[in-house]
């Protein structure tokens, strides 16, 4: 079930890096009914520009508060909007949208890994999944700016590392994945980041025969799967497809995507 | 004030209210049942239709401009037979008018899918689309002249009894040419504007941003040019006009209604707002209401009075 709730309160609202923020926002129907991997569409004017919503992945959902948590980066005009609310004030949001991780598992070994702000969709998966698995981060980023840090805070163990090692291991994600699968037997792998991460994920877990869902973004119009317009060439039935990232995802399996 | 009556008539179509779903906005009926229910619309027009199924243009599909959104989908859709077979059965238990928006690749084509629909009892007209600028057959180049459009419009009137509507395109220099055309071949309706054909360049990547290089701006940004035509075209036709392009909210809507529009549709303004076609329509009452209105038909075409 997806709501409109055109008055959300947000009740706080942080930066935690370079142009990066947390905000935390009362809805209590989204709370309840958001499952990890899924996303909020958020109206970020109170004009006609920028037009549309942004859709943001959840970053944790308090559902006897009835809070829903999102960080964002600035990126452009929609972002900037956001970042100047006020406690206090309200948002038009809708959500909770889209198929999100497949977190419906049990005693097996998983690996979350994230780059910037695809990080921020897994704390919500690793919270819900450590309950009844054994659940490991790797996060990174360019560099300790874009490493969100409020991180801390999140309930299973995580490594960082960082290309110019300003903040945990100097090095990609992927150097520490190829570690950690020396080490055990992963039984799969969750990622969310940019488009190069993704693409090297999916070249190590298929060698080693690990499955793998990515969460992927694009630019969205309706977010609820009504203008098919957030499309990439994925597989649907073994056959070529444009699948949409908003309601066939943003969560895949790493066989429907076309690397 | 007792009652308002919101109720309109297009070409036999009897709709509790004004207010339509403008095609390729609203699926096939299922994708804002979570935000409202579909008996509240006028009318619901469906996803454009062609006779075999299109995978759609490649992505970049959208690109957002200031109050507006250019796309580039391409009619992606899964062609008549399933729509027939799998998606129209379930809008029966809609006590909602539901109109089909069909496209062909040739005049034959579009023949071929009315007589196809019309084999439907969930249908109850049928837009014909000859201003779709993603695709590159057919779609705008029917619209572009008054002979093409006319003979696609004799083309599905032979070959159903459902009402036509004629779904034309702003991109063209003389819309009332294009309307009169399409009247005089039989159409029941018209509906306008589809998208105004734009394009966005990407200036670090010095190349266009969308996939198919151009699509259909639609928004806010395109509303005093769909009023502008429907003002033009209304006043010259006998049969109703459905005004459509850069609706939010009932004052935007209304504009359409006094420019001489029968009906409004509402599409890119349902991506920013669930709820916008609902809004719309408690819009059109609580104006009625507050200016003495008994019947919204009264409005149409007001504005044309010296």
């Amino acid at each position: 079930m997806k709501f409109h709730i055109p008055n959300a309160l947000v009740v706080s609202h942080k930066k935690i890096g370079d142009k990066i923020y947390s905000l935390i926002f009362n809805a209590p129907e989204i709370a309840n009914s958001a499952s990890p991997g899924q996303f909020v569409h958020i109206r970020c004017s109170n004009g006609l520009d920028p037009l549309l919503r942004r859709p943001i992945s959840i970053n944790d959902v308090d559902k006897e508060k009835g809070l829903v948590s999102i960080w964002y980066q600035v990126v452009g005009k929609g972002t900037e909007f956001l970042s100047k609310v006020k406690v206090g004030e309200c948002l038009d949001v809708i959500g909770a949208l889209g198929r999100g991780f497949d977190s419906n598992i049990d005693g097996k070994n998983v690996l979350l890994i994230g780059g910037g702000m695809g990080i921020a969709p897994l704390i919500y998966l690793g919270s819900v999944i450590s309950k009844k698995n054994t659940v490991r981060g790797i996060f990174g980023g360019r560099n300790k700016d874009v490493i969100p840090c409020i991180l801390s805070e999140s309930n299973f163990d995580y490594e960082l590392c960082t290309e110019d090692g300003s903040i945990g291991r100097e090095g990609l994600v992927t150097d520490l994945l190829e570690d950690q699968l020396h080490k055990e037997k992963i039984d799969a792998i969750y990622s969310c980041g940019p488009k190069p991460m993704l693409t090297a994920m999916q070249r190590i877990s298929s060698r080693e025969e690990i499955p793998l869902q990515v969460s992927l973004e694009a630019v969205m119009a309706c977010g609820v799967g009504a203008c098919l317009g957030c499309a990439f060439k994925g597989y649907r039935d073994g056959e070529e497809a444009w699948l949409k990232v908003c309601k066939d995802g943003p969560v895949f399996w790493d066989s429907e995507v076309k690397w | 004030m007792k009652e308002v009556k919101l109720s309109v008539d297009v070409a036999g179509i009897q709709m509790k209210n004004p207010v339509m779903t403008a095609s390729g906005t609203f699926g096939f009926g299922e994708v804002y049942e979570d935000f409202f229910s579909n008996e509240l619309l006028g009318a619901m027009v469906v996803k454009g239709v062609t006779l075999k199924a299109r995978k759609g243009n490649s992505a970049p599909r959208l690109v957002e401009t200031p109050a507006g959104l250019i796309n580039s989908i391409g009619l992606e859709n899964p062609g008549v037979k399933v729509v027939l077979q799998e998606l129209l059965p379930s809008l029966k238990k809609y006590d909602v008018p539901v109109i089909v928006n069909i496209s062909g690749n040739v005049v034959e084509e579009y023949g071929e899918l009315a007589g196809l629909l019309s084999s439907s009892s969930v249908v109850k007209g049928l837009e014909v689309n000859i201003s779709c600028p993603n695709v590159k057959e057919g779609g705008m180049a029917f619209g572009s002249s008054p002979e093409m459009a006319a003979k696609v419009i004799r083309e599905v009137k032979k070959s159903t009894n459902l009402p036509v509507i004629a779904k034309l395109s702003p991109n063209v220099t003389n819309v009332v040419e294009i309307a009169l055309a399409v009247e005089e071949a039989g159409a029941d309706a018209i509906s306008l504007i589809n998208t105004l054909l734009g394009m966005v360049i990407d200036i670090k990547r010095k190349k266009p941003v969308l996939g198919n290089i151009m699509g259909g701006l639609s928004g806010p940004a395109v509303r005093p040019v769909a009023v502008r035509m429907v003002w033009q075209v209304a006043q010259r036709v006998k049969v109703p006009v459905i005004g459509m392009g850069g609706i939010s909210t009932a004052e935007d809507a209304l504009q359409f209604i006094m420019a001489g529009a029968t009906a409004v549709a509402i599409g890119t303004g349902q991506f920013v707002n669930p709820c916008c076609c609902v809004d719309v329509i408690k819009g059109l009452e609580d104006f009625c209401r507050k200016n003495g209105i008994k019947n919204i038909n009264d409005l149409r075409g007001v504005a044309w009075n010296e």
